[in-house]
């Protein structure tokens, strides 16, 4: 055992996932064998129904593995808590009824914040993910791209051990998405939060991650993992290589692949 | 605050409607209460039936009679008396009812009990309860409040447990994520999410408890005694006090407007404010 994988954040060992269904139960992961090391940002790829979502609800404490086993910090037995706080696909995660700044304030006061340090808090991180406008709004008022802001800056307030997001951007038109992206590559540079982050865009990967966790197959399994550190931009070669490696080990072919490497 | 004022002047102008939809709602309200009053007026003053006045009372003296009946007292006095046991019971059937659901929501047991239930007391009429309560509570406001908290429970217990039901399950793994679970997840995430048919359960529930609270008092009323609309209803009919049955008619009217007036306030300051339910 190496001595990364002893201080690892999120340890995943094995780990087999399914869910119940009318027709009996389904195995969505085989396999999955794989670590994250402090301030590391770790994507977990793969194609629809491959189970990667499941795998990061198991990580959150949603569900638990039927094998196998996944530790974070040392601890096993998951449950739901703030120190692996989540950002979801969907826009209403937020609570309609709260403000944003009580949206990001409220879940730091029933964890023991006072009032007032919650609401300074809440404003610091309002700040950073550049919503200080919208402090007063409610989430309805609030474009899709602002919503998932509040999400991330809702989960980065509580300050949690492990950043986990579910494809977090999935549902946000294409400019907006990148911009996101560049957004949460500063933001995590300024926090060091350890990320976990589910997509299926290769792109997404590329431009976030450190490592990039392949899930495959059907029940899947971790086919590789891909350090993609020093890809550079989406000019450079390198960046153009390891984006077709990851395309031939999700088994995607050039047809498939609608978003071009390199537009210009 | 300013970015939403930004947002709402760049919006193109509302389309012109045209004619009788022109007009204001307050107007248009003026002129077809008017126009009900007038055709009112028009029935006592050419009909035979109508211009009986100890079977019919004019528009006007339905007035003397609303405003002697508030001036006096009588009708003030039964107004409150009827409201009183309506905000009683209304109020023990709302809090049992929560109870209900809250116990529902955190148990399989509680809601198989609960729709069970719901399913063979909801159906009941309000006053259908009234004979048992008067041989449990003898003639008393305790059978009356009892009968209200009866017709009120189920339909709010049966809204909230929808509403419960259909929260979204993102907001509740959210809520679960950062930290909550057990009474507080109910409490602060279900409940709140849940608002949308929590008022729409108590409109229902302020509604039949009306109904069973004045047709309650009707049932007194013949016994006498310190009572409510109903009573006031029932002694007007037994002197043949024809404008006072008319009064009493549109005091309830009138409360009725008025508390659909203090919903939609409330609507407008949740759920609308909240983009939980459109305007």
């Amino acid at each position: 055992m190496s001595s990364t994988t002893d201080t690892a954040v999120l340890r995943a060992e094995h780990v087999q996932l399914g869910y119940w269904t009318p027709d009996g139960f389904t195995l969505a992961v085989q396999d999955a064998t794989f670590s994250v090391a402090p301030r590391e940002k770790a994507i977990v790829i793969g194609p629809s129904g491959c189970g990667k979502s499941t795998l990061l609800k198991a990580v959150a404490g949603f569900i638990r593995p039927t094998a196998g086993r996944i530790h974070v910090s040392g601890r096993e037995k998951l449950e739901p808590g703030p120190d692996r706080a989540v950002v979801f696909q969907e826009f209403d995660q937020l609570f309609p009824w709260r403000s944003v700044l009580d949206n990001v304030a409220y879940p730091l006061r029933i964890n023991g914040w006072k009032r007032r340090d919650a609401v300074e808090r809440a404003r610091e991180f309002i700040e950073l993910t550049s919503l200080g406008r919208s402090a007063d709004r409610y989430p309805h008022q609030l474009s899709g791209g602002m919503k998932q802001r509040v999400a991330i800056a809702r989960a980065l307030a509580l300050d949690p051990a492990m950043l986990l997001m579910d494809e977090p951007f999935g549902s946000l038109d294409m400019i907006t998405r990148a911009r996101l992206q560049q957004e949460l590559n500063g933001i995590i540079e300024r926090t060091q939060t350890t990320l976990l982050l589910v997509t299926h865009s290769m792109d997404e990967a590329l431009t976030v991650g450190d490592n990039v966790i392949v899930l495959a197959g059907s029940p899947s399994v971790v086919t590789e993992i891909v350090d993609v550190r020093d890809v550079g931009p989406p000019d450079l070669p390198r960046y153009a290589e390891t984006r077709l490696h990851l395309r031939d080990l999700l088994g995607v072919t050039h047809e498939e692949d609608e978003t071009h490497v390199v537009d210009h | 605050m300013s970015s939403i004022t930004e947002t709402a002047s760049a919006l193109p102008a509302r389309p012109r409607a045209a004619g009788w939809a022109r007009l204001p709602l307050w107007l248009r309200r003026v002129i077809l209460l008017a126009a009900i009053v007038g055709l009112w007026q028009a029935y006592v003053a050419w009909s035979e039936f109508g211009g009986n006045p100890l079977l019919f009372a004019s528009p006007a003296d339905t007035a003397t009679a609303f405003w002697d009946g508030w001036r006096d007292g009588s009708l003030a006095r039964a107004t409150w008396e009827t409201m009183r046991l309506l905000l009683i019971g209304v109020g023990i059937g709302a809090a049992i009812a929560a109870l209900f659901t809250l116990f529902a929501s955190l148990s399989q047991i509680g809601e198989d009990i609960l729709l069970l239930l719901t399913a063979i007391l909801n159906p009941l009429p309000g006053v259908a309860v009234l004979p048992l309560a008067l041989l449990w509570f003898g003639l008393s406001s305790k059978a009356i409040i009892f009968a209200i908290a009866n017709a009120t429970i189920w339909p709010i217990a049966i809204n909230l447990t929808t509403g419960f039901k259909t929260v979204n399950p993102t907001i509740v793994a959210a809520g679960r994520n950062i930290g909550l679970k057990g009474v507080r997840l109910v409490t602060d995430v279900l409940a709140p999410a849940a608002l949308p048919n929590a008022i729409s359960g108590l409109k229902t529930a302020w509604a039949f408890g009306w109904r069973t609270v004045v047709a309650a008092e009707l049932v007194f009323g013949v016994v006498g005694g310190e009572g409510g609309l109903g009573t006031y209803i029932n002694n007007a009919k037994l002197y043949l006090f024809t404008s006072k049955m008319f009064a009493a008619l549109l005091s309830i009217a009138i409360l009725g407007v008025a508390f659909e007036l203090l919903f939609g306030v409330l609507e407008r300051r949740t759920i609308v404010r909240w983009g939980m339910q459109r305007s």
